[in-house]
């Protein structure tokens, strides 16, 4: 009994700092730029593509696939800051999210066009190999996918609040106006932002498929991030930790408990409803910025 | 001259003119105060010299604008700043989110290494105590006359040699009002010229060598500090006294200078 609890809730929270880590990746563009990246989880596409055409398609050894993947992925955000946002600083929020879902349908279509509709295997770059313990079992990739988060996510706080760079991202990601009257340079700022957030990507994506097969429909990561954000508060980076672990344990017990009663789902909408109830009580998220009014 | 504003013309969205035919000159080290009433482009003769007017859809149409010898008209705030020309916004700017401290190593993003940026710091500490008393705090919650401070201290950062600073008296308790001023004269005395508007006349010409009073987009009065606080109009309509210097109410004057017109 206590084993199978264990079980979801361990396979839950692993799961949930995978959602963390695409989610970071969502944060880091949005806190830059203010846009709420629907193509998210397309960038997550995109980047396993790129891993799986330089491993499998190039052949390419791992270790020097990946940083070239890196290296790809990063021009790949650089290019689609340069080409839809970079001209729609300032404009409405509506216009925003309108243009991530145009790009979401355009990186689906340009997906299909160049890869086609075909599953594909995705190298296998974690064990698979799973870890026992007791009842517990859990998969290698997950494990270290698991690690790999919680470590990204400290760097990238670090990286934030503690460096110069970091923080003048920081500095234009609270205002950009009072950035840009500092001599900050806001663009850069924010491409920098789309390149660490496509980065991010390709690595949730390699720690998502490793061992699995790769189609278009590996962006539904993206999707179940944007909850994880929302929970953590769209500004905190450290908090999707914890707002992902949340979100995977109470999916996982879901899945595992309530999906054989009801016939299923329960597990998959569960983060969208506490998405909106989240909204509702708490807009900010639990540790996104509140507003200072000062009178 | 450290500063040649020539003839300056301001269009903001290709059609409202604002700024019409403004001139100014500072030398190094010296301060100018730049007075007038609401909308009278007090403001847009700041963000014309430090570039943000661009971003504002604004732009100088014609006429230049020298620092130190060379144009700036039209340039970037990043190449501005790195000239040391520096604008503190009206409204106390601070980085709401992070502490006193983060604010002042953003406003050194110029600097060259992590080093300077400390030795900096400590520099903006000795200049402006309460800052130090500060360091931990988060700036979004600091009281105005200490957001005022701190985004003096944010502006030192970049080592500037000229400081356009908007309004830092606005809605600050007269004590305040003369602890932010008290910084502006040690800023004087470190060497940094200054360039201060103010709608606080009395205060800004008590430290300024030299003023300009502007009304509708043109400059139509300037002179030395002290003429200027001399001069009758000036004291009537921005030091709100009267002849036998009473202190008029600040309703008479509001409704007189709306009507008053400096050229006549
Ligand atoms: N971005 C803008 N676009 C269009 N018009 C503008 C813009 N900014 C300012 N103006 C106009 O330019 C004129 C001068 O404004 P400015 O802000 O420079 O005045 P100010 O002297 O600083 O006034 P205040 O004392 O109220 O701050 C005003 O009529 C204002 O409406
Ligand atoms: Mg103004």
């Amino acid at each position: 009994m206590i084993g199978e609890f264990l079980d979801y809730a361990i396979n839950g929270a692993l799961i949930g700092l995978l959602y963390a880590l695409v989610a970071m990746g969502f944060v880091v563009i949005y806190r830059a730029s203010k846009v709420f990246n629907f193509a998210q989880g397309e960038l997550v596409v995109v980047g396993g593509f790129i891993v799986w055409w330089l491993t499998l398609g190039m052949g390419l050894p791992w270790y020097f696939a990946i940083p070239l993947a890196f290296l790809l992925a990063a021009i790949v955000g650089y290019v689609i800051e340069r080409l839809f946002f970079s001209k729609l600083v300032g404009e409405s929020v509506f216009s925003m999210v309108m243009v991530t879902i145009g790009l979401l349908i355009l990186i689906r279509g340009i997906v299909l066009v160049v890869f086609g509709a075909q599953v594909r295997p995705f190298p296998t770059i974690f064990p698979l190999k799973p870890i026992i313990i007791g009842d517990v079992l859990i998969p290698q990739s997950l494990l270290y996918g698991g690690i790999l988060a919680v470590i990204i996510a400290l760097a990238l706080s670090w990286f934030f609040n503690q460096t110069r760079t970091g923080l003048k991202m920081t500095a234009s990601a609270e205002d950009h106006q009072v950035a840009l009257s500092m001599g900050i340079s806001v663009r850069m700022s924010i491409a920098a932002a789309w390149v660490m957030g496509s980065v991010i990507s390709t690595i949730g994506a390699i720690i998502f498929l490793s061992g699995k097969s790769l189609t278009f429909l590996a962006s539904e990561i993206g999707f179940i991030a944007l909850p994880v954000a929302l929970l953590a508060g769209l500004e905190s980076i450290g908090g999707l930790i914890l707002a992902g672990i949340i979100m995977g344990v109470v999916q996982g017990l879901a899945e595992g408990y309530l999906d054989p009663i009801v016939g299923g789902s329960v597990g998959s909408i569960l983060p969208f409803f506490i998405m909106v109830f989240i909204l509702f009580v708490r807009p900010t998220g639990l540790f996104g910025w509140k507003t200072i009014e000062r009178v | 001259m450290l500063l040649k504003v020539n003839n300056v013309e301001v269009i903001y969205n290709d059609v409202i003119l604002v700024l019409k035919g403004v001139n100014m000159t500072m030398e190094e080290g010296s301060c100018i105060a730049l007075l007038g009433a609401n909308g009278a482009g007090k403001t847009t003769t700041l963000a014309a010299i430090s570039g943000i007017i661009k971003s504002e859809d604004g732009k100088v149409t014609s006429g230049s604008i020298e620092f130190d010898g060379q144009r700036v008209d039209n340039q970037s705030v990043e190449s501005n700043v790195a000239r040391g020309l520096i604008h503190v916004m009206e409204g106390r700017k601070v980085l709401q989110h992070m502490t006193v401290e983060k604010n002042l190593i953003v406003g050194g993003h110029v600097l060259k290494s992590g080093a300077e940026v400390k030795q900096r710091i400590e520099n903006v500490y000795t200049l402006i105590p309460r800052l130090a008393e500060l360091r931990k705090r988060t700036a979004g919650y600091l009281s105005g006359g200490e957001q005022q401070m701190l985004v003096i201290g944010r502006a030192l950062m970049a080592n500037p040699r000229l400081i356009l600073i908007d309004e830092p008296s606005l809605g600050l308790a007269p004590l305040m009002v003369e602890e932010v001023f008290k910084i502006l004269k040690e800023l004087r005395k470190s060497g940094i010229s200054l360039f201060i508007v103010e709608q606080n006349t009395q205060a800004a010409l008590e430290v300024a060598d030299y003023g300009y009073v502007m009304e509708n987009g043109r400059i139509v009065m300037d002179g030395e500090a002290d003429q200027l606080m001399k001069n009758e109009d000036v004291r009537e309509f921005y030091l709100g006294l009267n002849m036998e210097g009473e202190r008029k109410s600040y309703r008479d004057v509001k409704h007189y200078k709306r009507r008053k017109r400096w050229l006549g």
